[in-house]
């Protein structure tokens, strides 16, 4: 491909050349050209099945018997909105935001000024933090389901601080706290390194300048370094709070062979909830309506942050 | 000033430190527990009792063929990645350098794709893949995913930085713009490019909620799909499955050991960007 194109185009053969030109040259055919292959695979894997989310989610379908799918109108809404397990998973989906996101931007914070500083090995560290955010989720929860049975050292230590010695994945009251665990400790090593690439764009003149006045440390962070920070700060907790809603890996893991969301629904969320019903029980619209209340949710939730972020400027 | 400092700086070694060890336990712990019998779980043996017995059986029993998931593992994320080396940065060119009516309408088409999560996609393409009779097929796998729009989004922002001088000495090269795009602009997009594979290598290798729905014969499973059975079937025997992790996550980890200065610049410019 190439040798030809420079052959044609140091102009070794006119003809040939004038309708590759115009192909080839041109910014109308050239720019269709070069966007087709993304926009017929657009249309073909995102663009139609967006649409028949919402089209399906009106509808009675069944994986079995698709072609006799039937409109229902409202009645795969009406019918979640009714079910109190619904419910229980959108406020499992809350609490695993309320709990993990204040902890992981907190840690993560706290591990990019640990490694910003001048420390021996703070390589080391910054990827042994970095590590769990890019391991798969699936083996970062098996190791933990290994590590939080009962009997281990570890839950024997929690058992210390008044925490039950049990099978945390297991138990009811114990497995929805298992699943924020892993959830800050695989978004702890991000956080450090978003908040790390802030750091460092800091002018180091400011904190000079806070010396001269004789700012403490505490005041230096205080003032300095906080409302540097604000913005990334920001960013973080929209990117989390969205990957606390989307979490799948980590329950399907401590499911096993039960249904999405086990022990006895203790850790379902709104997406293992979809996905129960859309792809496990095949009620294809079913789970598209439960689909939609997600997107619906996911959307409310972009769209406040940006109100709240547009009336803090 | 002086004093304070040198009371806060062992201070903050042993905080480091301290999290460092809680953050390293989970993995000491499985590379630990990968090499010792059963009988020997949770408990300090001596290197005497150390065996690559849990190693074995997956390389030997066929239904927990790890070599298999391993090649799936590979295909899968390999053509991903070379089809959103090819595809995005066309269109991202496209959108920063070319004029074209319609590019308006692909740019947003970009943004609003990014925006939106898979999982809202996520029944129909099931739907689809299982009546084109992709499921458990690697065209399941893979064609779905050849593009995204994060990545196209970056390389636009990349390429809009690429100074015109370069197209227009291209073009008195003689050159066409096509040609100028994949011998002069292409090449130079290296490290963005790169950044881009790495994110997309990385997503691809430890995905689970797509694979795990798209391929579910154990034939077609992929390292982390593959991994999460060995867990569930043999849940009592902690060493076993800690072999299988150490077998999954290494490739992902010397991957991460080879690139990680670009893999953590990529992280932090997306977020940025992104």
């Amino acid at each position: 491909m190439s040798n030809y194109s420079k052959q044609a185009g140091i102009g070794g053969n006119k003809i040939r050349q004038s309708w590759f030109r115009s192909l080839a040259d041109h910014d109308m055919t050239l720019g269709w050209l070069f966007s087709l292959p993304f926009l017929i695979l657009w249309a073909w894997w995102f663009l139609y099945p967006f649409i028949q989310s919402f089209v399906r989610s009106f509808q009675d379908a069944n994986f079995a018997a698709l072609d006799q799918a039937q409109f229902i109108g409202l009645q795969n809404y009406i019918q979640i909105l009714q079910d109190k397990e619904f419910f229980r998973a959108l406020l499992h989906s809350l609490q695993i935001v309320a709990i993990s996101i204040p902890i992981q931007t907190l840690l993560g914070l706290l591990l990019a000024i640990l490694v910003n500083q001048k420390l021996k090995g703070k390589g080391i560290f910054r990827t042994v933090f970095f590590l769990p955010y890019i391991t798969s989720q699936i083996a970062i929860t098996t190791v933990f389901m290994m590590l939080f049975k009962k009997g281990t050292f570890l839950t024997e230590f929690f058992g210390m601080f008044g925490f039950g010695n049990v099978t945390w994945f297991a138990d009811t009251s114990y497995a929805l706290l298992f699943v924020c665990i892993l959830f800050i400790f695989q978004q702890a090593g991000f956080t450090m390194i978003v908040y790390l690439s802030g750091l460092q764009e800091i002018p180091k003149d400011l904190y000079e300048a806070g010396e001269i006045d004789g700012a403490s440390k505490w005041n230096k962070f205080r003032y300095i370094t906080v409302p540097y920070l604000k913005p990334i700060t920001f960013f973080i907790v929209s990117v989390s709070t969205i990957a606390g809603f989307q979490i799948y890996d980590q329950i399907a893991a401590i499911s096993r062979y039960g249904a999405l969301g086990s022990p006895a629904g203790a850790t379902s969320t709104v997406v293992t909830y979809f996905y129960q019903h859309g792809i496990r029980y095949m009620n294809i619209g079913y789970g598209s309506a439960a689909v939609v209340l997600f997107f619906i949710i996911i959307m409310l939730i972009t769209y406040l942050q940006k109100k709240f972020l547009d009336e803090k400027e | 000033m002086m004093t304070r400092t040198n009371v806060q700086r062992p201070l903050m070694y042993l905080w480091t430190i301290l999290l460092g060890l809680l953050f390293a336990l989970p993995f000491l712990y499985t590379l630990y527990s990968s090499i010792i019998p059963m009988r020997f779980v949770n408990t300090l043996t001596s290197p005497a009792n150390w065996t690559l017995d849990n190693f074995k059986i997956f390389f030997t029993n066929p239904a927990y063929d790890v070599p298999r998931w391993f090649l799936n593992t590979v295909i899968m994320t390999g053509v991903v990645v070379v089809g959103n080396l090819i595809i995005n940065p066309m269109a991202g060119f496209a959108l920063a350098k070319l004029n074209f009516r319609g590019k308006t309408v692909i740019y947003w088409i970009v943004v609003a794709t990014m925006m939106v999560p898979y999982h809202m996609i996520l029944i129909p393409v099931y739907v689809n893949v299982a009546q084109l009779g992709w499921l458990n097929t690697f065209l399941g796998l893979t064609v779905p995913f050849l593009y995204q729009g994060l990545y196209i989004f970056m390389l636009r922002q990349f390429f809009i930085s690429v100074p015109n001088e370069f197209l227009e000495a291209a073009r008195i090269d003689g050159l066409t713009k096509m040609g100028a795009f994949w011998r002069i602009v292409y090449p130079l997009a290296r490290s963005s490019l790169i950044t881009m594979s790495i994110l997309a290598f990385s997503g691809t290798w430890n995905s689970y909620l797509i694979p795990s729905t798209l391929a579910n014969t154990p034939e077609m499973y992929v390292l982390v799909v593959g991994l999460n059975s060995v867990k569930d079937m043999f849940f009592e025997n902690t060493p076993l499955i800690m072999a299988g992790v150490v077998l999954s996550t290494l490739p992902i980890i010397l991957f991460f050991f080879l690139f990680q200065r670009q893999y953590i610049e990529g992280i932090s410019s997306a977020g940025v960007k992104g």
